[in-house]
């Protein structure tokens, strides 16, 4: 089990140091100098030189690139250029908003899906199935930004119950502050909802025309106990593959919900550092975010180590 | 027994006795239809902006009413849906064209190159696919052909596994032995035997992106990094719906359901070619 | 009063009719065979016994299982009766136990299911019936997983499992199908000790009419869901009186008409094909971070050579290394070392372009008539495939010729050119795939388990087939199997392989004889034979 936990350490180790790079030259290519963008065309070229020479772009590409990295790992990630202070504070306060609401969503669309999945599978083929199923089919083409549309037009505007946007900060009191996230928190889950309850369902089917089951069965199981002791185990493989992509897209994939309820999150500050050539603020939040896509995903692996007993004895 | 997992001939016939399919194949040709008809004729021209009659909800000149500037929101919702389904199917295009042919030869080399192969894919997906969508549109510039760059490599990973996948499983089969014992060198032999029994495998996944890709386009236009005004697109109308929801509801309510409809329509083609791929899924039916 | 008393029992899914009236019964301590070709719905018969049918069956008829009629019992006194009363065993062992539970868990949980044990007290019996099926605990605990185990010892843990409650009924549908001929040998023991033990009824489930002739004290016949004679084993298969156990029981003893003389001494000097000091190793896993990884020699150190126009058997248990052997002498694979030559021409360490002509006279024949042909293409374009060997590539029409002919030779249609390899029964994709071996004008065809997965009825035709083509063509064969009566139908000589090693050469009925070594003693005492089966019946009764 350790070595298997290794191997996908170290991949996962190399992938993180190789999407450094990426980064790096990406926005390295990038058209137009920094430098200029932040002090303007009317700028004197012995201020953009001055500037140049303060933020270090005047050293090599590879230079730049070792000072970088060695920067994220000592957490120091530079000064923003446009906010004027530590990009660590800058993440640090917008992760507060982004994380929660992640978690919030990740927990609600859970809460949903498993039930409806087994709920489906177990009555396969009559009308609860049809229906749930047909209405994941609906889940899953709904824009979620549109969804949160409709939402803030329901719940805020007409039954006012919450509010539009904007978030008071958590210094407001938890509740205020939790208030702020329902809305968009229930927009990203419940496309999600859709999407986790249908694999749920499938694995469940798929490892319920297995032999073993029908071994089960030829031991006197009923057909609900043999869904809960052997074929919800079984199935939790698929279903935490897709648990995993799903909270890596809800920490990033908000940029845009969190522009539809004006919230001030990881996503929002990248968008905003994006246009505003802001580079050493999207280069952090970017390698964040990936770096925390890869500890998901190991933690993904250990989880399928924990379930899977195959994996514990290969390499 | 073993050879039900391969397809067989008379695949899109069996196809068309699925009803997923077939309600999916009737709303997404439709839609298409739309959009081709587009070209030629629309309601009213959509580049014209009359101040007079603007924000109209629906009626018998305008049937989906008119926006802000005064703009026949069927005409938009037409013109959009071409935009939309030129971006997605061409970002399917890319990310077949490369991911395919990579993750075939990833499965017929396998060793080294396969690992080198499968690391890469690992690096595009640890990148979160949205945001790198928006880095990419906002510093290549907003505009169609960005969005469908951004999202279509995005697409390589997910056919290249698909494929890798796929050709995986077809290569340890005894034809392929006899294929070699043919004397079949492996490129030979991928052409031959291995795509034609992975295109269904491939056409579903192409379902399911293209409908993704509907969905990506709409978010990347909704932040204003899709096809610029005054190019229609959903995303971009939902945008300009947003402030004017409390007044003019419907404004937000009919590109949205666009966007539903059409996701769905690829969505209930994509479960039917599945089912019709899977026997085995389809019996439990 | 009989056990199990199954009258008119008739069954469809979706329609089709699937079992016509059939009648069978087994008294306590009875071994009732249940015999049949794919698709005459042995199996089907199995499961409407235990009601675990597909959804879209209706079954009618009485089964009447100690006094209850089975179709007509709740759901709630079915899951009451299985694994209590009546247990079942399955064909495949390798699927058939859930693989994230370990061995121990699932024999005890049916025992706790129904007697309420605590779980040390089902555990502890889980102990001692594993111990009883031959997996004793210290080297077998209960915390196993099955994918620790072999096959054979995956399928010991399914009859611990349906054997546990001691069943009154047990029924056991291909127990051994899916093993080689000395697994079977074993299980088949193991299944009548614990029917004595315990007297157990049996209902024995094969298609090998030779097995159940050795287990079953009765026999019945069935045959597109309808029984066609059902008696008393011995006699039923020693009279013969039903057209249809005839043609059955001809067909399981088949052998070929064949030409034994000895060949001119010219002809077999004639060295086709030589095999030195080839062996070939596996890196295994590595156990531990930085321990030795442990190799695998499947193939060690095998040398021997084939005369030309000779048909050898290279016979062995499931493992021993003959198929790795069988594609590195078709350069499917490379020996780690040793060489391997065709007509003195080296055929390892060639890059394709050099190999062709070699390639060109020698081609294969695989088990899995199914899983030989792409799907996709028509039965023309497979046949011809090997054509691309060929140094001036034949126009459209002489393909077609080629294929018709090889067609020919193997008692296919021209017509058939244009289908598709799953309009095709079993035996006649067997017939194609040797149409494609045969149209390079191979001198070596090396056939991996050719027979295996055919019914009795084809298997003999197909044997038939290739006696015919070795007698017209003069082609050798190298014919894989770890199927005894297959090597004594059809061959001259046989190799008896193990571990990796040939360790046995002689001819055919030599070797079968009087097996020399302990490896080929083994495979012979546990394989299967009819005639002794009921010999030794009739001896016993007198």
């Amino acid at each position: 089990m350790t070595a298997y936990l290794l191997k996908r350490a170290a991949a996962g180790l190399l992938t993180l140091v190789v999407a450094s790079a990426v980064v790096f030259s990406v926005l390295e290519i990038l058209p137009g100098d920094a430098a200029r963008l932040m002090l303007g065309f009317n700028a004197t070229e012995d201020a953009v030189q001055a500037l140049r020479v303060q933020m270090g772009l005047d050293q090599g590409f590879l230079v730049r690139y070792f000072h970088w990295t060695g920067g994220l790992l000592s957490l120091d990630f530079g000064r923003s250029y446009t906010y004027s202070v530590p990009v660590i504070d800058l993440v640090a306060e917008r992760a507060a908003v982004s994380l929660p609401l992640a978690l919030i969503s990740l927990a609600l669309s859970t809460a949903i899906a498993l039930p409806v999945g087994v709920f489906a599978a177990a009555r396969r083929g009559r009308p609860a199935d049809t229906l749930a199923m047909a209405a994941s089919q609906f889940g899953v083409a709904v824009p979620n930004f549109w969804f949160a549309l409709l939402l803030v037009y329901v719940f805020a505007v007409w039954l006012r119950l919450v509010p539009a946007g904007g978030f008071p900060g958590w210094s407001a009191g938890a509740w205020p502050a939790l208030k702020a996230l329902i809305l968009p928190a229930i927009a990203l889950a419940l496309p999600q909802a859709a999407i986790l309850a249908r694999v749920t369902r499938s694995a469940l089917l798929d490892v319920l025309g297995e032999d073993f089951i029908r071994t089960a069965r030829a031991k006197g199981l009923p057909q609900r106990a043999v869904l809960w002791r052997h074929a919800l185990r079984n199935a939790m493989l698929p279903v935490l593959t897709i648990l995993g992509l799903q909270f890596a897209f809800l920490l990033a994939g908000t940029v845009i919900i969190e522009n539809v309820f004006y919230l001030p999150g990881l996503g929002r500050l990248v968008f905003q550092a994006i246009n505003q050539r802001d580079l050493i603020v999207v280069e952090s939040v970017v390698m964040l975010l990936v770096a925390t896509v890869i500890v998901v995903n190991l933690l993904v692996d250990v989880s399928y180590a924990l379930v899977d007993p195959r994996l514990r004895t290969r390499t | 027994m073993s050879d039900e997992a391969l397809p067989r001939t008379g695949f899109m016939a069996q196809a068309f006795a699925n009803r997923s399919f077939v309600a999916g194949f009737v709303i997404t040709a439709f839609i298409a239809a739309v959009a081709l008809l587009s070209f030629f004729w629309t309601p009213y021209d959509v580049t014209r902006l009359i101040v007079a009659d603007r924000m109209q909800p629906p009626s018998a000149a305008h049937l989906l009413g008119t926006d802000q500037f005064g703009r026949d929101m069927l005409s938009m919702i037409m013109v959009g849906a071409r935009n939309s389904i030129a971006v997605a199917l061409v970002a399917v295009g890319i990310g077949m064209g490369v991911g395919v042919p990579l993750g075939c030869w990833a499965a017929a080399r396998g060793g080294y190159i396969d690992d080198v192969l499968m690391r890469f894919n690992d690096i595009v997906f640890a990148f979160p696919a949205l945001l790198s969508a928006i880095m990419i549109t906002a510093i290549f510039g907003p505009g169609a052909v960005n969005a469908i760059i951004a999202i279509g490599i995005f697409n390589i990973p997910v056919f290249a596994r698909v494929a890798r996948a796929g050709a995986l499983a077809i290569w340890p089969r005894e034809f392929i032995l006899a294929a070699r014992a043919a004397g079949k060198g492996k490129g030979l032999i991928t052409a031959q035997h291995i795509l034609p029994n992975i295109t269904n495998l491939l056409l579903v996944q192409g379902t399911i992106q293209f409908a993704l890709g509907i969905l990506a386009e709409a978010g990347l236009s909704y932040v204003g990094l899709g096809a610029q005004p005054p190019m229609p697109s959903w995303g971009r109308m939902l945008f300009d719906a947003q402030t004017r929801m409390i007044v003019a509801p419907y404004l937000a309510i009919i590109p949205g359901m666009a966007i539903v409809i059409t996701v769905l329509g690829l969505n209930l083609i994509g479960d039917g070619l599945a089912d019709t791929l899977d026997p085995k899924l389809r019996r439990r039916r | 009063m009989s056990l199990l008393d199954i009258e008119n029992l008739s069954l469809d899914i979706g329609g089709v009719p699937i079992l016509k009236g059939v009648d069978l019964t087994i008294s306590a301590g009875e071994v009732v065979g249940l015999v049949g070709e794919s698709g005459s719905g042995k199996s089907m018969t199995a499961l409407s016994i235990m009601r675990l049918l597909p959804e879209a069956a209706r079954v009618s008829g009485r089964i009447g299982f100690n006094g209850i009629d089975l179709l007509a019992a709740s759901e709630d006194q079915m899951c009451a009766l299985r694994g209590d009363d009546v247990g079942m065993i399955f064909q495949e062992p390798m699927t058939a136990l859930n693989p994230l539970k370990t061995i121990g868990e699932q024999v005890a949980e049916g025992i706790r299911w129904h007697t309420r044990a605590s779980r040390t007290d089902a555990l502890a019996l889980a102990r001692k019936m594993l111990d009883r099926v031959g997996l004793p605990v210290n080297e077998f605990p209960l915390s196993r997983y099955p994918h620790e185990l072999s096959g054979g010892q995956r399928q010991r843990v399914v009859i611990a499992i349906a054997c546990a409650l001691k069943p009154k009924l047990l029924i056991a549908d291909e127990p051994t199908t899916a093993l080689d001929v000395v697994l079977q040998a074993q299980i088949l023991e193991l299944l009548r000790d614990l029917v004595d033990e315990n007297r157990m009824g049996l209902l024995l489930i094969s298609h090998d009419l030779a097995v159940v002739t050795e287990m079953a004290d009765r026999i019945t016949i069935l045959r597109g869901g309808e029984v066609m004679e059902a008696g008393e084993t011995a006699q039923t298969l020693s009279a013969q009186a039903h057209p249809y156990t005839r043609q059955l029981a001809q067909a399981s003893m088949h052998v070929p008409a064949r030409d034994h003389r000895p060949r001119p001494v010219a002809e077999s000097k004639d060295v086709l094909l030589s095999v030195r000091n080839v062996s070939k190793i596996y890196p295994g896993r590595r156990m531990s971070l930085f321990g030795k990884p442990t190799q695998t020699r499947a193939v060690d150190d095998v040398s021997f050579s084939l005369p030309a126009g000779r048909s050898v058997a290279l016979v062995g248990r499931s493992g021993c290394g003959k198929s790795t052997l069988a594609r590195m002498i078709l350069a499917l694979e490379e020996p780690t070392s040793g060489t391997i030559a065709i007509q003195g021409e080296t055929v390892s360490g060639r890059n394709e372009a050099s190999l062709r002509h070699i390639r060109r006279d020698m081609q294969v024949v695989f088990q899995d008539p199914y899983g030989s042909f792409n799907p996709r293409r028509s039965v023309e374009w497979l046949v011809a495939e090997p054509l691309h060997l060929l140094d001036s590539r034949p126009g459209r029409a002489e393909r077609r010729e080629l294929a018709s002919q090889a067609l020919h030779e193997v008692g296919l249609q021209p017509s058939d050119l244009g289908k598709y390899p799953h309009e095709f029964s079993g035996g006649q994709r067997q017939r194609i795939s040797i149409a494609r071996a045969l149209i390079t004008r191979p001198k070596l065809i090396v056939a991996d388990e050719p027979v295996s997965a055919l019914d009795v009825s084809i298997r003999a035709k197909i044997l038939d087939l290739f006696a015919d083509l070795n007698q017209r063509l003069g082609i050798a064969y190298l014919f894989i199997t770890h199927d005894l009566t297959v090597a004594r139908a059809i061959t001259d000589e046989v190799m008896v392989m193990d571990q990796g090693r040939i360790v046995e050469t002689g001819n055919t009925a030599g070797v079968l004889s009087h097996p020399q070594t302990e490896a080929a003693r083994t495979l012979v005492e546990a394989a299967p034979d009819m005639h002794r089966a009921i010999a030794k019946k009739m001896q016993e009764q007198g």
